[in-house]
């Protein structure tokens, strides 16, 4: 009963932030109340026993999403002080009506699913069978290196053409802009990044070793290295440089290079595409792909080529 | 009903919000908020309708998930580096043509 | 009900009483200063009661200290994020306000 009043609590908690974000007066309003939103659906995901995806949502969908948005507010704010940001919502009399029927689609094809007689999950169970072979308790890292290879492959080709797009928009003059913060250094800043960025890395570590056998994996763990490195940034440790450095650029392609020839090595002795030989290259995959997940993540907050020594570094 | 059934139904709710914040927002990071409270209701209903296995749900939609989030991410990371781009070319960060005329 | 589950509930019960006053600080009161006032002192306080209840629930000493580490990474969290907040805002008193208005 009470688990029921708490899931009623955070569907309505949703579905009322949700609203505000769209529709809130400011734009910055909007951004705080999109990232409390993406913090919600953490909580909805370890209430329907998703704990995979609510830390990934906590550190990807909040807290990274957010932070790019903050940055893209900052840089429309300063551009240009006087210009007006935010033109307010536009009237549109079908909006009501399509939203409705979008709305009623979804909840009729969700509800039908949830209450068909069609046997569920047959693809799951068959994972789940089949990953009792091998050592790997976690069954999404299984479905995602083992069932889905090339789905993620390609996720993290995504992500590196989402940054090589974004760093060719961004032009060359606009390179300067990082978010820093100004004015003096503070010595608190320094006693708390002693303690958090040792801590973040340990966490991150464990996410991506715990990946095998409980919740975690590669993409939480660096969404977690992500968030150490957007803290230095903020704090002048690091700042965005033109190009990359060499190890800057070997961490972005780490993942994806490491991916595609552990990948190709069964066709040699004929075997599949992405037939991964072995545990070894799970782990060995993931390790390569959480670090350039942690890498491509933080240049685009950083919203440059590189990285190099910030003023406070 | 039970709480996948209420997970559903906020499901359909916050797709039917992101649809209207997605035709009614004007400002391009709004209907960024909108898509991806839109992208956020599929997920839900994903995993929410797709039944438990074993106690938990189950493994391949969770696994499909995992990947849209980070796809998201992407995706919204690049739309907001097109944003910037379009208001430092144009001093407005809307598709908006109401002011010259009405052939958008 | 032992009395196990008697001072973990009483515990929690004064956590929540805690956040509440903090939020409810935070929402009411008119400037910067005073909001992180209530803000820090009233959440970490009701952090370190919700902590304790559950330390006191679980009763194992590999969670306890856990917990002891969460309520201390929160602390040094909430302190330098208030000190940075209040500095800035102490900083840029005179040439902000719209931006002030923005979080109210």
């Amino acid at each position: 009963m009470i688990g029921f009043l708490l899931d009623g609590l955070i569907a309505a908690g949703l579905v009322g932030l949700a609203y505000q974000a769209v529709t809130s007066r400011s734009l910055f309003r909007g951004i705080i109340h999109f990232v409390v939103f993406g913090l919600t659906m953490a909580l909805a995901w370890a209430r329907v026993g998703a704990p995979d995806l609510a830390m990934a949502e906590a550190a990807i969908g909040a807290g990274l999403t957010g932070a790019l948005m903050l940055v893209a507010y900052r840089r429309l704010v300063e551009d240009r002080r006087d210009a007006p940001v935010d033109p307010g919502p536009a009237k549109s009399r079908l909006a009501l009506p399509i939203a409705i029927g979008s709305g009623l689609l979804v909840g009729v094809i969700g509800l039908s699913a949830l209450f068909s007689d069609v046997e569920p999950g047959q693809a799951g169970q068959a994972v789940l069978a089949d990953l009792q072979q091998v050592d790997l308790g976690n069954p999404i890292t299984g479905v995602l290196l083992l069932y889905r290879g090339i789905d993620t492959l390609l996720e993290v080709a995504v992500l590196l053409t989402a940054f090589l797009a974004a760093r060719a928009l961004a032009g060359s003059e606009s390179g300067t802009g990082s978010p820093t913060t100004q004015g003096p250094e503070t010595p608190m800043v320094g006693a708390l990044l002693a303690v958090v960025i040792p801590l973040t890395v340990l966490v991150s570590v464990h996410l991506l070793r715990a990946g095998s056998y409980e919740p975690g994996g590669a993409f939480q763990a660096g969404a977690v290295l992500a968030g150490a490195g957007v803290l230095l940034i903020l704090s002048g440790r690091i700042a965005a440089a033109e190009t990359a450095g060499l190890l800057v650029r070997m961490g972005l392609l780490a993942g994806l290079v490491s991916f595609i020839l552990i990948g190709l090595t069964p066709l040699l002795h004929g075997g599949p595409l992405l037939a991964l030989p072995g545990l070894w290259a799970v782990y060995f995959i993931e390790t390569a792909m959480m670090v350039s997940i942690a890498i491509t993540l933080v240049l685009l907050f950083a919203g440059g080529g590189g990285l190099k020594r910030g003023k406070h570094g | 009903m039970d709480s996948l059934g209420l997970y559903v139904l906020a499901a359909a709710v916050l797709f039917g919000v992101g649809v209207y914040g997605l035709i009614v927002s004007e400002h391009l990071m709004r209907k960024l908020f909108a898509i991806n409270i839109m992208g956020n209701a599929i997920f839900i209903l994903l995993v929410a309708a797709s039944g438990p296995v074993e106690g938990a749900p189950d493994p391949v939609p969770q696994a499909l998930v995992l990947t849209g989030i980070v796809i998201a991410v992407s995706a919204t990371a690049f739309a907001l580096a097109l944003m910037v781009r379009l208001y430092q070319e144009t001093g407005q960060a809307t598709l908006s043509s109401r002011d010259e005329g009405d052939d958008g | 009900m032992t009395p196990t589950d008697l001072i973990t509930l009483s515990l929690l019960l004064a956590g929540c009483g805690f956040y509440l006053a903090g939020t409810v600080g935070l929402l009411r009161f008119p400037d910067v200063f005073c909001r992180l006032h209530a803000l820090t002192k009233a959440d970490n306080l009701g952090l370190f009661l919700v902590c304790s209840g559950l330390a006191v629930h679980s009763g194992d000493w590999r969670i306890v200290s856990l917990l002891l580490l969460i309520w201390l990474v929160g602390l040094l969290a909430a302190t330098v994020s208030a000190h940075l907040i209040a500095r800035h805002a102490h900083e840029h008193e005179a040439d902000a306000p719209e931006e002030e208005n923005e979080l109210r």
